[in-house]
């Protein structure tokens, strides 16, 4: 029995390296200087621990500008287009996608089961795949360049998923609350929002975080819908630093710990709903 | 005409002289931003591809569009660079799913044995699958970094190299290091669909071996793997998918290279249509990833209900 105690210890540190030790690589080269990260072996703890590379998104020393130059100077602007892009991709997941998703807990509508197959199948298309025709309707609709468009296109991309998430959170919650509202004389709408929405409030909660964190990470469309640095977001910024040969190895992990710190917030949060959200999806979809 | 059950909190109800006609159609009013949004930015899409595929396009010459019919399909089929990308991204996502399910269970079986520190492990899970694809890409070329990475300054000290290395210009190595960086990312998502999994199988049925005195790994065999087929396989549905249209981390780690060696359809497809600008042969690529998408969900669905009548 103690044999196997140590053996399992044992294991679950090496499962605890494995999910930390990368990013806790890239957060060591984000504290040290350029000549220490450069240090070999290198320094597993550091030497002189610094905060410059993050000062420098703020106000770059002369080297720090030259060193990271366009990407350094458009990260502000950048993460700021990530949060307006995630948000109203949440936003916009949370409102069409409750109504829809009301619609399969709540009515029985011909063609319900056709409808949320064809939302499944939309899911499954891959955005490699309608990248092309995507982009062609962009420029048409003159919105290249435009964070709409942004907007636009990861709201489909996560509108599948919220509404088969909401739907079966909405089927869970009992019928019985409602009919006490509409039994107080409340009509439809009162009920819907003094009663139905509150209940409702964890899982639309949850939907907006799924969204939001699934935008942040875009990558491949504000890639080919933005092309100036500076109208564009957050992960196309860090592409541009990261296959850059010159770029300084402190201010690329700096850029890569600033954009995990979002994620990783709601990540643990919502911890729950997220691994709630993940399964409930994944036995049926 | 009144359902009593079916419908009783439907917009009107309160009011018996509304038309009953915007009552029925209730449901469709609230489906339609979705499915209008769905139809302009997926169904459409999906078309217009398969449109322009048929032609010979190029962003060179966006004023030209001759009608090539089914041409860029045999170009496509017959040329080097695409059975080169297809048996790449065949290796590719076999590898990654592979590595994804084994790396995915063993997480989970371990998650789900009762003892201390398992909450906190079980939160820990969470932190690669938050970190966005092009970051986990920078995360893995800091570590691969012939200057700085800390692959080669652990090897060093370990005595198993006597200098830095720079490993991604080594074909074979470049795509099993993407197949490994692409893995650790997506391995969360396995163990936590395999853990709630684990967790759904009634302990009676271990309780009934226990007393057997059965040896655990036919417990496992017997019980907990049969248990697990389904989720597995679901799994592996959704990362097969995944990895057929991954591109984040090629961009970054590899660019497709050395050589074609971490080209893979994705990748083949963006370099044709966005840097070589041949549009029409690039969305033929892009419908054939399309189709192989389609295949190997409908492949593994087979499976899938095959199992389910045998039970």
């Amino acid at each position: 029995m103690k044999v196997r105690t140590v053996f399992l210890a044992v294991l679950m540190i090496l499962a605890a390296i494995y999910l930390l030790a990368p990013v806790v690589w890239m957060f060591l080269l984000s504290i040290i200087t350029q000549s220490e990260a450069l240090s070999v072996p290198p320094h597993w703890i550091p030497h002189a621990p610094t905060l410059e590379n993050y000062a420098a998104f703020f106000n770059p020393t002369e080297r720090q500008a030259t060193m990271g130059a366009d990407a350094i100077a458009n990260m502000p602007h950048a993460m700021l287009n990530s949060v307006i892009v995630g948000l109203s991709v949440a936003v916009a997941n949370v409102v069409l996608g409750s109504m829809a998703a009301y619609s399969f807990a709540r009515l029985q509508f011909k063609g319900s089961g056709v409808l949320m197959m064809a939302y499944l199948v939309s899911r499954m298309v891959p955005a490699v795949g309608i990248m092309i025709p995507l982009y062609v309707v962009m420029q048409r609709l003159g919105l290249l360049n435009n964070i709409f468009s942004l907007i636009l296109v990861e709201t489909t991309e996560t509108l599948p998923f919220s509404i088969w998430l909401l739907a079966s959170y909405f089927r869970t919650i009992p019928r019985d609350l409602e009919e006490a509202a509409r039994i107080d004389r409340c009509n439809w709408l009162q009920a819907m929002i003094k009663v139905f929405l509150p209940v409702a409030t964890p899982c639309l909660v949850a939907t907006g975080v799924f969204g939001f964190m699934s935008s942040w990470g875009s990558f491949l469309y504000p890639l080919l819908f933005t092309s100036g640095l500076g109208n564009t977001t957050m992960p196309v910024i860090i592409s541009n630093f990261a296959t850059d040969i010159n770029a300084d190895y402190g201010l690329l992990a700096t850029s890569g710990v600033l954009a995990v710190i979002p994620p990783f917030i709601l990540a643990f949060w919502f911890q729950r709903w997220i691994v709630g959200g993940f399964t409930s999806g994944a036995v049926k979809g | 005409m009144t359902t009593m059950q079916a419908e009783p909190l439907a917009l009107a109800s309160g009011q018996p002289g509304q038309p009953s006609i915007w009552r029925r159609l209730f449901p469709y009013w609230l489906n339609l931003p979705s499915v209008l949004v769905l139809l302009g930015l997926v169904a459409y899409p999906v078309g217009l591809s398969f449109w322009i595929s048929l032609h010979a396009m190029s962003f060179r010459r966006p004023k030209r569009f001759p009608f090539v019919g089914l041409d860029n399909y045999i170009n496509a089929v017959t040329s080097p660079e695409f059975l080169s990308a297809l048996v790449v991204t065949l290796k590719f996502s076999v590898a990654a799913v592979a590595l994804i399910v084994l790396m995915g269970l063993a997480l989970a079986l371990l998650l789900n044995v009762p003892m201390r520190g398992r909450g906190m492990l079980r939160a820990l899970v969470l932190v690669p699958w938050a970190i966005p694809p092009i970051v986990n890409a920078t995360l893995w070329q800091l570590i691969f970094d012939p200057h700085v990475g800390a692959f080669n300054g652990l090897l060093l000290q370990l005595g198993l190299i006597d200098k830095y290395q720079a490993w991604l210009v080594d074909p074979n190595l470049a795509l099993l290091i993407v197949v490994f960086a692409h893995a650790w990312n997506h391995v969360p998502l396995a163990t936590i669909i395999l853990l709630a999994a684990l967790q759904a199988i009634p302990r009676e049925l271990y309780e009934a071996a226990l007393i057997d005195r059965t040896s655990r790994w036919r417990v496992f065999r017997a019980i907990t793997l049969p248990w697990l087929l389904r989720p597995i396989l679901i799994v592996m549905i959704l990362q097969t998918m995944g990895a057929l249209r991954a591109f984040d981390l090629f961009y970054v780690l590899t660019g497709g290279g050395p050589g074609n060696s971490t080209t893979t359809l994705a990748w083949l497809t963006y370099q044709t249509s966005f840097v070589y600008l041949d549009v029409g042969k690039g969305s033929t690529y892009s419908y054939i990833i399309m189709g192989l998408t389609l295949v190997v969900a409908l492949f593994y669905l087979r499976g899938f209900y095959k199992r389910g009548d045998v039970e």
